[in-house]
C-alpha cells in the first residue's frame, strides 16, 4: 500500500544534528515535501524526527537526531516549514528551538503553569520557564491593532487574530492559536485499538473521514490485519463525498462572506444533501462510525452502490449548476479575483498543501503520490491553478468537486461487483523492535498524515496526528498582507482551516 | 442574474417539517435498550465495548451525556442489549435526564413559565466553542440553512453576547477557552439562559479527563438545557431547544419511550 510506509527504527539510526539540518535542506530543496517533525522521549533522550514525501518517486523518507534535553538547533533556515512544528515541539516537550524567529507559544497560553510540558517525563527537569507570548509590533505612524477573537462573530471555532494596519490595510496578520487544545495527542498512545479511531474522528469533526482513513491504515499496517478492496473503495468513496460536502459548505461560506445570497442557501442545502449521504453510508453525517480496524463498520455502507450512484448523480448536476452560476457571476469574480493572493513562490516555501496549495501553483495530492488502494492506478484528476486568490481557491473546490464526481461513477461499480464483505488475508503483525508508521490520506482540505512509534510490544509510545491545516494557517497571514481588513472574512474562508485539528 | 432567480424557482422550499419523520438507516439515533440488558448479562458486554464509560453495568443504564453513538455496543451485543433507532429525538434537559434505562425518571422541567412567556417567541444565542472537533459547531450553524431553518421559530444566533438572551456552548471546554467562555457568560444580560450540546459539553465525550480540557460546561457556567450527540443532529437540537420553551409537546409517545 502506497500511503502507508513503516520504518523500522533499529536501522534509522539517529543522524548527527547537522547531518539532519543538511538532510531537510537538501531534501525540501529537492521538491521533498515535509510531513511532519515531531519530538518524542524515549527511555530519557530526546528525539526528534522527521518524515519527508517525494510527490514524484511516491516514497516516503524518515530521519532523526537526537536532541540534549535542554535544546536544539532550529532548522527553520534549512526548511522554513518546520517553523510551527519547532514551536509545537517547544510547547510539548520544553525543548527549546534556538535562533528559532518566533518562539511564541503554540498551544500554552497565560494562565498555565510555566514549567508545564505535557509529554515530557518526569525525570527531566526542563532547563528554563516557557517564555511569555509577545506579538510582534508593527511601527510606524498611524498604524494601529485590531485584535479580533477568541469569541468570533459566527459559529466558528475560537482564533485570536492580531492586526497590525494602516489605516485600512493589513501591513501584518498575527494568528494566535491554542484555544482548542484538548490534548489530544496524549489520549492516542496505547495499544491499537477502536479508541484511537473513535479518536481520530474527533481531531476536526468536518474530517471525520480523512483522518479516520488515515488511522484505520496505520492501526492495521501495525496489527496486520489490512482491509479487503472493498472497504478500500468505500473508505475512498466515502472521503470524496466528504470532500463535495465540504467545499459545497465552503463555496456557501464564500458566498455568505460575499452577500451573495443565491450561492449562500444553495450551497448551503447542497452540502446538507452530501452529508446526508455519508449518513446513509455510515449511520453519521460526518462520516462517523466508516471505520474499523481491518475494515468498515458492519452496518456500512446503509445504502447500495447502485442507490448511492443514483443519489449522486441527482446531486452532480445541482452542485455543477450552482457552482457555474455562482463563479460564473460577474459580480462574485470581480469580488474575488486578485484578492488575498498567495504566490506559488511563498506557498512553495510555506509547503501549503491542499486546495489552497493547488491554487498557489502547487502540484500535490496525495490522492495521486500516495495513493490509497482505490486510488491507485486512477486518482482524481488534480487540478492545479497559478493564481493564488480567492477565486483561484473557489474555482479549484468547485473543478475538484467535478473530479470527484467523475471518480465516484467510475469507481462504485466496482463497490457493487466486489461483493459482500470478505476476511482480509490475515498478516502477521511486523515483527517486533520499535518501528515507525507513517500514514497518509489527501483530505479536503489537504493532505492529512498520521505517524505513530511502537515499542517492541507493538504499544503505540507516541502518535502524531498533521492537519493540513498546520501547514496553512502561515499561509493565510501572507494573503491578507495588503489587502484591507474587509478583506479578511472572505480570504479566512477561502482557506477553511481547523482550528481544532491545528490545536489538538 | 436571471439564473438565480429561476434556480430558487426551481428548488422550491426545501425546509424539513417539524416533527420530523425518522431518519434513514443505518443513522444512530434513540438508543433502545432491550431485555438482556436490563435483566441479562448484555449491559456488561456493552459496558466492555463502550470507548467511553457510558454505560453503567451494575445500574443499567446508558448515560447520553457520555455517548458518542459509536455503535460498538450495538456490535458488540449483536444488537440485543443495545440497539440505535433511527430517532433523531434523544432526551434533553439537566444533566440527569441524559442518562436512559434506569427506571422512571421524571420528565425534564424545560425552561420557567417566566423564561417562556419572556423567550418563547423570540431566543437569541450566542454560540461559544470551547475546545470541541468542531463537529456540533457545524450542526449548530446547519440550523441556519434552509433545510432547517431555526429562525422559523424566532431563535437565531447573533454575533455579539450584548445581543444574546443566552449562550450555546459546544466541546469540553478547554483551559485556554475557560475564561472567554466566562467572559462571554457574563457579558449576557440577564436573565439569560445557557444550552450545552454533544457529548463533550456534557461529559468531555471522547476527550474525557485529559491535561488540557474541563469534562464538560457544566462545571464552568451553569448549564440550564443538555443536548446529547455526537454531533447531535440538526433535528435533535431543534427538538430539544423547542421542547425546552414548551414548544414541542413532551407528552404522548414521547414520555412512553422515556420509561424503556
Amino acid at each position: 500500500m502506497r500511503c502507508v510506509r513503516r520504518f523500522d527504527l533499529r536501522e534509522d539510526a539517529p543522524l548527527k544534528e547537522r547531518d539532519f539540518g543538511s538532510f531537510l535542506g537538501e531534501r525540501t530543496a529537492a521538491g521533498d515535501r515535509l510531513l511532519a517533525l515531531f519530538a518524542e522521549e524515549n527511555s530519557g533522550e530526546f528525539l526528534i524526527h522527521a518524515l519527508l514525501g517525494n510527490a514524484s518517486g511516491g516514497t516516503f523518507s524518515h530521519a532523526c537526531f537526537r536532541s540534549s534535553p535542554d535544546s536544539f538547533r532550529t532548522l527553520t533556515e534549512a526548511c522554513p516549514a518546520t517553523h510551527w512544528f519547532e514551536r509545537e515541539i517547544y510547547d510539548l516537550f520544553g525543548l527549546v528551538p534556538e535562533g528559532h524567529p518566533e518562539t511564541n507559544p503554540l498551544r500554552f497560553h497565560e494562565g498555565w503553569p510555566r514549567k508545564f510540558f505535557p509529554m515530557r517525563g518526569a525525570g527531566a527537569p526542563p532547563a528554563e520557564p516557557r517564555r511569555g507570548y509577545r506579538f510582534l509590533q508593527v511601527r510606524g505612524e498611524g498604524i494601529h491593532e485590531v485584535a479580533v477573537g477568541p469569541v468570533h462573530a459566527g459559529i466558528i471555532e475560537p482564533g485570536h487574530f492580531r492586526f497590525s494596519c494602516s489605516g485600512e490595510t493589513i501591513q501584518n496578520l498575527e494568528i494566535r492559536l491554542g484555544y482548542q487544545h484538548k490534548g489530544t495527542e496524549s489520549l492516542l498512545a496505547g495499544p491499537p485499538g477502536m479508541r484511537q479511531i473513535l479518536l481520530s474522528e474527533s481531531v476536526s469533526g468536518d474530517t471525520a473521514v480523512g483522518h479516520s482513513n488515515a488511522c484505520a491504515r496505520l492501526l492495521e499496517a501495525i496489527s496486520g490485519k489490512p482491509a479487503d478492496r472493498r472497504a478500500e473503495i468505500l473508505r475512498s468513496a466515502a472521503l470524496e463525498i466528504e470532500r463535495i460536502a465540504n467545499h459545497c459548505g465552503d463555496l456557501g461560506g464564500l458566498s455568505t462572506d460575499i452577500g451573495y445570497l443565491y450561492g449562500a442557501s444553495h450551497f448551503g442545502r447542497l452540502r446538507g444533501a452530501a452529508l446526508n449521504l455519508l449518513m446513509r453510508i455510515t449511520g453519521n453525517r460526518y462520516g462517523r462510525g466508516l471505520n474499523r480496524i481491518g475494515g468498515v463498520g458492519p452496518r456500512v455502507p446503509g445504502i447500495g452502490a447502485d442507490d448511492l450512484l443514483a443519489e449522486l448523480s441527482l446531486l452532480r448536476p445541482e452542485v455543477e449548476r450552482a457552482g457555474d452560476t455562482t463563479l460564473g457571476s460577474a459580480s462574485v469574480v470581480a469580488r474575488m479575483e486578485g484578492t488575498g493572493r498567495v504566490l506559488p513562490g511563498t506557498a512553495r516555501t510555506l509547503q501549503i498543501v491542499g486546495a489552497a496549495g493547488r491554487a498557489s501553483g502547487r502540484d500535490v495530492d496525495a490522492r495521486r503520490d500516495f495513493p490509497s488502494p482505490a486510488f491507485e492506478g486512477r486518482p482524481p484528476d488534480v487540478v492545479v491553478l497559478r493564481e493564488g486568490d480567492v477565486l483561484a481557491r473557489a474555482r479549484i473546490r468547485l473543478e475538484e468537486m467535478r473530479a470527484s464526481f467523475r471518480w465516484l461513477s467510475g469507481a462504485l461499480p466496482e463497490a457493487s461487483a466486489a461483493g459482500s464483505r470478505t476476511k482480509g488475508p490475515r498478516e502477521s503483525p511486523a515483527a517486533g523492535g520499535r518501528a515507525l508508521t507513517v500514514s497518509v490520506e489527501e483530505g479536503w482540505r489537504g493532505e492529512i498524515v498520521h505517524a505513530a512509534i511502537t515499542d517492541e510490544a507493538g504499544t503505540i509510545v507516541r502518535y502524531k496526528v498533521v492537519d493540513p491545516s498546520f501547514h496553512n494557517w502561515p499561509g493565510l497571514s501572507f494573503a491578507v498582507r495588503n489587502n484591507v481588513i474587509s478583506d479578511f472574512p472572505v480570504c479566512n474562508k477561502s482557506f477553511s482551516l481547523s482550528y481544532s485539528g491545528t490545536d489538538l | 442574474m436571471i439564473e438565480s432567480i429561476v434556480g430558487r424557482f426551481r428548488t422550491g422550499s426545501v425546509t424539513a417539517s417539524i416533527p420530523a419523520p425518522p431518519l434513514p438507516e443505518p443513522f444512530r439515533g434513540m438508543p433502545v435498550i432491550g431485555e438482556t440488558f436490563r435483566t441479562g448479562g448484555t449491559a456488561a458486554v456493552c459496558a466492555k465495548a463502550c470507548a467511553t464509560g457510558a454505560i453503567d453495568p451494575e445500574k443499567k443504564t446508558i448515560d447520553l451525556g457520555r455517548c458518542v453513538f459509536c455503535g460498538l455496543c450495538e456490535e458488540a451485543c449483536e444488537g440485543v442489549g443495545i440497539r440505535f433507532s433511527q430517532d433523531p429525538r434523544l432526551p434533553w434537559g439537566k444533566r440527569e435526564n441524559l442518562v436512559i434505562g434506569g427506571g422512571s425518571v421524571a420528565p425534564p422541567e424545560g425552561a420557567s413559565h417566566d423564561l417562556r412567556s419572556l423567550l418563547g417567541r423570540s431566543l437569541h444565542l450566542r454560540e461559544v466553542s470551547a475546545g470541541g472537533c468542531n463537529g456540533c459547531d457545524l450542526e449548530a450553524q446547519a440550523l441556519g440553512n434552509p433545510i432547517f431553518d431555526l429562525q422559523r421559530f424566532g431563535i437565531d444566533f447573533v454575533a455579539s453576547p450584548r445581543h444574546a438572551d443566552g449562550l450555546l456552548v459546544t466541546g469540553p471546554v478547554t483551559k485556554n477557552m475557560r475564561e472567554a467562555l466566562l467572559k462571554t457568560y457574563e457579558a449576557v444580560a440577564e436573565p439569560r439562559i445557557v444550552i450545552a450540546i454533544g457529548a463533550c459539553a456534557a461529559s468531555g465525550g471522547i476527550f474525557r479527563d485529559t491535561y488540557a480540557a474541563e469534562n464538560g460546561a457544566g462545571g464552568v457556567v451553569p448549564v440550564d438545557l443538555f443536548i446529547p450527540g455526537c454531533p447531535p443532529h440538526p433535528l435533535t437540537l431543534l427538538h430539544a431547544i423547542l421542547g425546552f420553551l414548551g414548544k414541542y409537546p413532551l407528552t404522548g409517545e414521547r414520555s412512553s419511550r422515556r420509561g424503556l
